[in-house]
């Protein structure tokens, strides 16, 4: 299979335009392969979705967030947000920025004061960038203070103490802990929880998730840090691409089920092909 | 719920080109080889060294927030404004002592900076950096303990079937890890074993699962998408 497909790709590319040879990586073939097919069904199903207009199913506690916030404004208190220690090339952080959108938009809207904890140099800018825009989208730019953003420290324990001595002193009323954590996790949750009215967490890092799991009011699992903020929105796109994974985890059931059947009799032919 | 979807400005759409391709070229160098012609893995690290170059350039604007934010504190005469005097000290006090003598230092054989600064500077650096900055750093670490104690009570209370589950499991996975319980009734290892290897790897797998599909849908939409618009 593996020469198949090098010979296909060497023949398409190789024209007399484009004089590149091009072959897929070895050991990878089986990968890419899944990937196309995963993708390719992604895709059908999220123009199946967004066509028909369906329904993805709920992700409890994030149609408290606008609740939460509101409160928060209405007590006079603040709203803080910290997408962990991770960097711009995380996935969790971005889902996280994603996320303060959302937040940051809504603690205008309720004259809730919001601030951010980084530790990273990089994802400050991008934080920086979403809150002030979030004040000039609502023509308040004046509010916005250049304290509602903080850069902590890019050390993990350092950013730990900041966090937690932040929120000592500020006694938010809603924590959002949404992005790339590792060991600081349960330090900052649990610093957090003493004064807060309500905490929400999300991360990919399973390690961690436990620790959220039992000190957050809400968290975000698996693939719903990835899609919670698709989910807040009414776009139809992005409710649409909510349910395309869904097919993914279809595929990966029926492979997994598949491979189960077919070692049970001897055959390891699945985990040959997997191999390639 | 609301929809604020509106066109890209011209900024954007140029950073989404810049953003797709590099995206696009990752994946493909990841997949696909063209040997003998280019060493597309090469011209990946490449631009993988060019962006450490770039990300480490903008830790100065860490810094002046960092400046910027316990100033203010300092001029509001906030209630912390001690602590803000005390860190823009260290910061900076840090920062010049590692510049002459740490690891790292500019001048390390003494060219520009005079070796008798170097010597000066050198048991400051590793007093402020081995005793102080090691330890502090080791005590907040340890603080996990205590509140893996705290949020270990809260999960276990039995409060509901979940809960009283996952206190059951807890209790035997906890009963064979330690040794004097496993000397009484050597079944609590196997049990310990069984629940790790089986029911808690399945449950993980099951997120890992879900996570990579995640990633995937939430990488290719970013790559169409501005990052942080949504």
């Amino acid at each position: 299979m593996d020469n198949v497909l090098s010979k296909i790709g060497r023949t398409w590319v190789n024209t007399r335009c484009v004089r590149l040879m091009l072959e897929l990586v070895e050991g990878r073939t089986a990968q890419f392969v899944l990937l196309i097919i995963v993708l390719a069904a992604i895709y059908v199903v999220s123009g199946i979705a967004k066509r028909k207009q369906l329904k993805t199913r709920g992700i409890p506690g994030l149609e408290r967030i606008d609740e939460w916030i509101k409160e928060a404004g209405k007590l006079g208190r603040s709203v803080f947000f910290t997408p962990g220690t991770g960097g711009m090339t995380q996935s969790d952080t971005l889902a996280g920025l994603a996320l303060l959108g959302y937040v940051a938009k809504h603690c205008v809207e309720s004259n809730a004061k919001l601030i951010v904890a980084n530790s990273d140099a990089q994802v400050q800018q991008a934080t920086e960038d979403l809150v002030k825009g979030a004040y000039a989208k609502a023509g308040r730019e004046k509010e916005y203070s250049p304290d509602m953003v903080r850069y902590v420290s890019p050390r993990q324990f350092a950013y730990a103490a900041g966090v937690m001595g932040i929120l000592r002193r500020e006694k938010p009323a809603v924590n959002f802990f949404v992005g790339d954590f590792q060991a600081e996790a349960l330090q900052v949750a649990e610093a957090g929880r003493t004064e807060a009215i309500a905490q929400f967490g999300g991360t990919s890092n399973i390690d961690q998730l436990p620790f959220f799991m039992t000190t957050c009011d809400q968290t975000l699992i698996g693939e719903e840090l990835y899609t919670a903020q698709g989910y807040l929105s009414s776009d139809p796109e992005a409710i649409a691409n909510l349910v395309g994974p869904d097919a993914g985890k279809a595929l990966a059931i029926l492979l997994i089920l598949a491979g189960a059947l077919l070692i049970t009799f001897g055959n390891s032919i699945l985990i040959a092909l997997m191999g390639l | 719920m609301s929809s604020d979807k509106k066109k890209m400005t011209r900024e954007e759409l140029g950073l989404q080109i810049i953003i797709f391709s590099l995206g696009f070229f990752y994946a493909t160098v990841y997949y696909i080889a063209a040997p003998g012609t280019i060493d597309l893995q090469a011209v990946s690290d490449k631009l993988l060294a060019y962006l450490t170059a770039v990300l480490t350039a903008g830790f100065a604007v860490g810094v002046i927030n960092i400046v910027r934010v316990h100033t203010i504190n300092i001029k509001r005469r906030r209630a912390t404004w001690k602590y803000s005097v005390l860190l823009i000290i260290c910061l900076f006090g840090m920062a010049i002592f590692s510049v002459i003598a740490s690891p790292y230092a500019l001048d390390p054989n003494a060219a520009v900076i005079p070796a008798s600064v170097i010597a000066f500077a050198t048991p400051i650096w590793e007093f402020l950096y081995y005793k102080i900055f090691v330890n502090v750093n080791a005590s907040i670490f340890s603080l996990l303990a205590f509140f893996i104690a705290s949020a270990a009570y809260r999960a276990f209370k039995a409060r509901t079937l979940e809960s009283t589950l996952l206190l059951a499991a807890g209790l035997l996975v906890m009963l064979g890890q330690a040794p004097i319980t496993v000397l009484l009734f050597p079944g609590f290892g196997a049990i310990r074993e069984w629940i790790l290897a089986f029911p808690n790897t399945a449950g993980q797998r099951g997120i890992l699962i879900g996570l990579a599909l995640g990633v995937l849908a939430f990488s290719v939409r970013r790559l169409f998408r501005y990052p942080w618009r949504g």
